[in-house]
């Protein structure tokens, strides 16, 4: 294999380093951004068959060389926005030779696996390509849009297909397309309608009432003729847009429910860690309001931009062709509101995304209160929380207060200024008509200044563009957020198997939520089909982050996972998990019926099915008992039910499924012994002939399996049969001991009371 | 219950740069201890949590500052190493591609060009006036005070506010 580096090695440490290397052969380096003083700065380590090289400049010399030879064993030391490559010397303890951010911090992690294997193995290229697939892991990046891709193949979702923001859009207004066109014809009727009342105006002060002085009779009926056409166009003009406002809300609906699919429908695809980072309440924000807000933009776009740019033009001319020359005087302010409408959108946009983070803040309080109100009772911190949120609410109300004095103040600027012009028409006009000097009469006077007021109606539209302009941008930008954010990658999609056997395999796996902590260093371990396998550990050990990771929640490990020999990112996800049962500790039931919730992931489940389901699970005779039974109806997160029951329809649920293996991520740590035994008996039923993983805080409940892996730290301490792991006497071994002397101690506590 | 100590009850000496050899008054000696601040955003130098190799917690210093200065100095030594949140000086440069930001800026620690993947979440204006910056690497940044950033910096960093 060539050599490669995280990142380009400057250029003054690869002289030095050709220089020290001296015949050996550089495997691969490591470039960091910091040295051992704790400044950003140039450093590297070099990695050879049998040494390592560190280039720093707090190192005596600026470099140092570490042969394996001397070596005990090296390791990365996490710590708080930076970590340490330290080595422990045969002679010398612990000694640190680099210093890295966490952007280097991941391969660091298997540049130490690769020496300590070679300390212990000898130089072979298996712990050179595990290196070398972090280093491909972390370059994965788009060649062209230089976007981070999940992993070296995967298909760049910013060029592969994805437009830009506006053609995104785009395709939520092409279904209403003709809704929208047959609303620019009546927009433009209705426009052109309007146009008709100056000119009558024209016509009555300069024709019609004048001419009353020729005979009245002949005047009064011109008058009732010109009146007539006057109604006919308010009618027509205002019954039409009746007809256009109907239509109208109805594409705009259809836009903003395809736009709230689509954001629920991606919404489900997204990892996990995605929503580690963003708030239930964020999300909920973006399919309600920041649709809404877009919604409102594109019909003013497709619309009222059309139509105003239109009518505009066509004022233009009807006011050039009256008169040139008061049509110039009434376009000098347009300039300026032009300008000032600009210097407004500037300002008023960062006020607009402060503002939505407000809001955000506010929804995400509620998503975490109002589901939470049991606790929020039983603590009595009614009134904190509503303190709490009344400080978010002002907080918004403070920073809207500063956005409308924005949006209030230059908008009015700009229609004040629009209203110069007509100050300007009747200045100019009405000095002409008083001097007596050209050719224009007090009808066109009256009907030009009709005609400027509604010629600056689109101009005050246009300057005004920009505030729901940027309003807009912010809405869409957090939508964006969730439409162009990276799914759960599916390269094998398609890739299915008639069953799956159940056998796991996780090689050299590392894993790490944020950098600052590894969760999983490390693991190597083989699961058999139909083995029944206890997961045990102390809390915050790794035991559910494993399950996590063989349920593909999150794909950002570096290692392989495989079942049934193949790499599981390389299996149709759908399939995949289909062929998992997962029951949780905590399971989640939705406000459905107790048949819904059984049969959830089965739409078209058989009656029978379900009961039979249920009864495996032990739940049919508490179910039978409900009122309801399995038309019992259950409240938000299954309230209704016990804790063992809810756990008894989760196991139902996993049941329906028929799945290759099964997890059970602490089942009965929550429920009474009675219940334990209950639900103990439905899990023994269930997996008979499956491979099943069980994390398990009481051991009791690990009595069927045949394989014991003991986490500690992220790491695998021990793993085997749990007779041979007794004998070891080690971490399960007092695991055991403890939980045995608890057991001893909680049934002479009952004795006595029983006394 | 944690056990705290306070200042006239224990001595520190700094082991490899990150560690404490802790000796307290009444004679127990505890070697290579971790200290960790509890509150790290907002604790300043209250609460910081002594743990030995396992991760147990040996005590809990109650308030640094009450220390004496030369015991205080060796904590504030090896907390200094542990925690790398750079204190940003300015911005010199903030450029966009395909919504992945890369942001140049000067740090008390040196120059330094960073990731961000979405500023929304990125960063983080507190109640007392600091602006806490995670990178797409979790690295950590703090703006001490937004107001005395230069108006280059603010203009720059207010629209991500």
């Amino acid at each position: 294999m060539d050599f490669f580096s995280n990142r380009p090695v400057p250029e003054k440490i690869r002289e030095r380093a050709e220089r020290e290397l001296g015949g050996d052969r550089a495997v691969f380096a490591i470039v960091g951004d910091m040295d051992l003083g704790g400044k950003y700065n140039e450093s590297a380590m070099y990695f050879t068959e049998r040494a390592i090289l560190a280039f720093d400049k707090d190192l005596p010399g600026g470099f140092r060389r570490v042969d394996f030879s001397d070596l005990e064993k090296t390791e990365v030391k996490r710590m708080y926005g930076n970590a340490l490559f330290r080595v422990r010397m045969k002679e010398g303890g612990m000694q640190d030779i680099l210093r890295f951010t966490f952007s280097a911090a991941d391969i660091a992690d298997v540049a130490a696996i690769y020496v300590n294997t070679v300390i212990e193995d000898g130089f072979s290229e298996e712990p050179v390509e595990m290196v070398y697939a972090a280093y491909m892991k972390q370059r994965s990046f788009c060649p062209k849009c230089g976007r981070k891709l999940p992993s070296p193949e995967a298909e760049c979702i910013n060029c592969g297909g994805k437009k830009k923001l506006l053609s995104k859009f785009a395709k939520y207004v092409y279904p209403a397309r003709g809704r929208l066109i047959v609303c620019i014809f009546l927009s433009v009727f209705t426009t052109a309608m309007s146009l008709v009342p100056p000119y009558t105006t024209k016509i009555l002060v300069d024709d019609v009432i004048p001419g009353a002085v020729n005979g009245a009779e002949a005047a009064l009926h011109r008058l009732a003729l010109v009146l007539c056409v006057l109604l006919g166009a308010y009618l027509l003009q205002y019954g039409v847009a009746a007809v256009r406002g109907y239509i109208l809300r109805c594409a705009g609906d259809q836009i903003v429910i395809d736009l709230k699919k689509d954001i629920y429908y991606k919404a489900q695809y997204l990892p996990l860690s995605f929503y580690d980072k963003t708030s239930t309440g964020s999300v909920i924000n973006r399919v309600n309001s920041d649709t809404s807000t877009l919604q409102a933009f594109i019909l003013r776009i497709t619309q009222e931009a059309v139509v105003k740019f239109f009518l505009m033009i066509g004022l233009a001319v009807i006011m050039f062709t009256m008169d040139w020359r008061l049509t110039l005087f009434s376009f000098v302010t347009i300039p300026a509101v032009a300008l000032i409408g600009r210097f407004f959108g500037k300002r008023i946009s960062p006020k607009y995304m402060r503002l939505w983070r407000k809001s955000s803040a506010i929804s995400t309080l509620l998503a975490d209160t109002i589901p939470g109100v049991r606790v929020v009772k039983a603590f009595t911190n009614e009134e904190a929380a509503s303190a709490k949120f009344s400080r978010y609410c002002d907080s918004w109300m403070a920073e809207d207060r500063k956005a409308a004095a924005t949006a209030s103040i230059f908008p009015n600027i700009m229609t004040f200024l629009v209203s110069c012009g007509t100050v300007i028409i009747y200045a100019v006009g009405g000095g002409e008509i008083i001097r007596g000097q050209g050719g224009l009469t007090l009808g066109m006077l009256v009907a030009f200044v009709n005609y400027a007021g509604m010629f600056y109606e689109p101009v005050n539209f246009f300057a005004n563009l920009s505030d729901s302009y940027q309003n807009t941008l912010a809405s869409a930008e957090k939508i964006m957020d969730i439409l162009d954010a990276e799914p759960e990658s599916n390269f094998g999609k398609g890739k299915t198997s008639d069953k799956m056997d159940g056998k796991i395999e996780f090689k050299n796996v590392n894993f790490s939520f944020d950098h600052s902590k590894k969760v999983l260093d490390n693991i190597n371990l083989t699961i058999e089909p139909g083995d029944i396998v206890g997961i045990v550990g102390t809390t915050g050990s790794g035991k559910s982050t494993l399950i996590n990771l063989i349920m593909r929640y999150y794909d950002d490990y570096d290692g392989e996972i495989l079942v049934d020999g193949k790499n599981i990112k390389d299996i149709d996800m759908g399939w995949y998990r289909s062929q998992i049962g997962f029951v949780q500790q905590d399971p989640m039931m939705f406000r459905d019926t107790v048949f819904k919730n059984i049969a959830y992931g089965t739409p078209n489940a058989h009656v029978e099915q379900v009961i039979n389901a249920a009864e495996i699970a032990n739940a049919h005779t508490f179910i039978e008992k409900l009122p309801d039974a399995y038309d019992t109806m259950l409240g938000e997160r299954g309230v209704g039910l016990s804790g063992g029951e809810r756990q008894r329809v989760s196991i139902a649920r996993a049941v329906m499924k028929n799945p290759g293996i099964l997890i059970f991520d602490e089942a009965t740590a929550a429920v009474d012994s009675e219940t334990e035994n209950l639900i103990q008996t439905a899990i023994e039923r269930l997996i008979r002939g499956r491979t099943t993983l069980m994390i398990a805080h009481r051991l009791s409940t690990l009595r069927k399996a045949n394989k014991i892996v003991v986490v500690d730290k992220g790491r695998i301490v021990e793993c085997g049969a749990p007779d041979e792991l007794l004998k070891l006497k080690g971490k399960y071994y007092k695991l055991v001991q403890i939980q045995s002397m608890n057991d001893e101690l909680i049934s002479k506590k009952r004795e006595e009371n029983f006394e | 219950m944690p056990r705290y100590v306070d200042g006239n009850q224990v001595r520190f000496t700094v082991k490899d740069r990150i560690f404490l050899d802790t000796e307290f008054y009444s004679g127990e000696k505890f070697e290579a201890l971790e200290p960790r601040r509890l509150f790290p955003v907002s604790g300043g130098n209250k609460y910081i949590a002594l743990l030995d190799e396992n991760g147990n917690n040996v005590a809990v210093i109650r308030d640094l500052d009450a220390f004496p200065q030369e015991e205080k100095e060796k904590v504030l030594s090896a907390l200094e190493e542990f925690y790398n949140m750079p204190r940003i000086l300015r911005f010199i440069k903030m450029t966009e591609k395909y919504r992945i930001w890369m942001w140049t800026a000067e740090t008390d620690k040196g120059v330094i060009t960073f990731e961000i993947r979405n500023h929304l979440t990125a960063v983080k204006p507190l109640f007392d006036g600091r602006i806490l910056i995670k990178d797409a690497n979790d690295n950590r940044y703090e703006i001490p005070k937004f107001d005395d950033l230069d108006k280059k910096s603010k203009k720059m960093l207010f629209p991500k506010l």
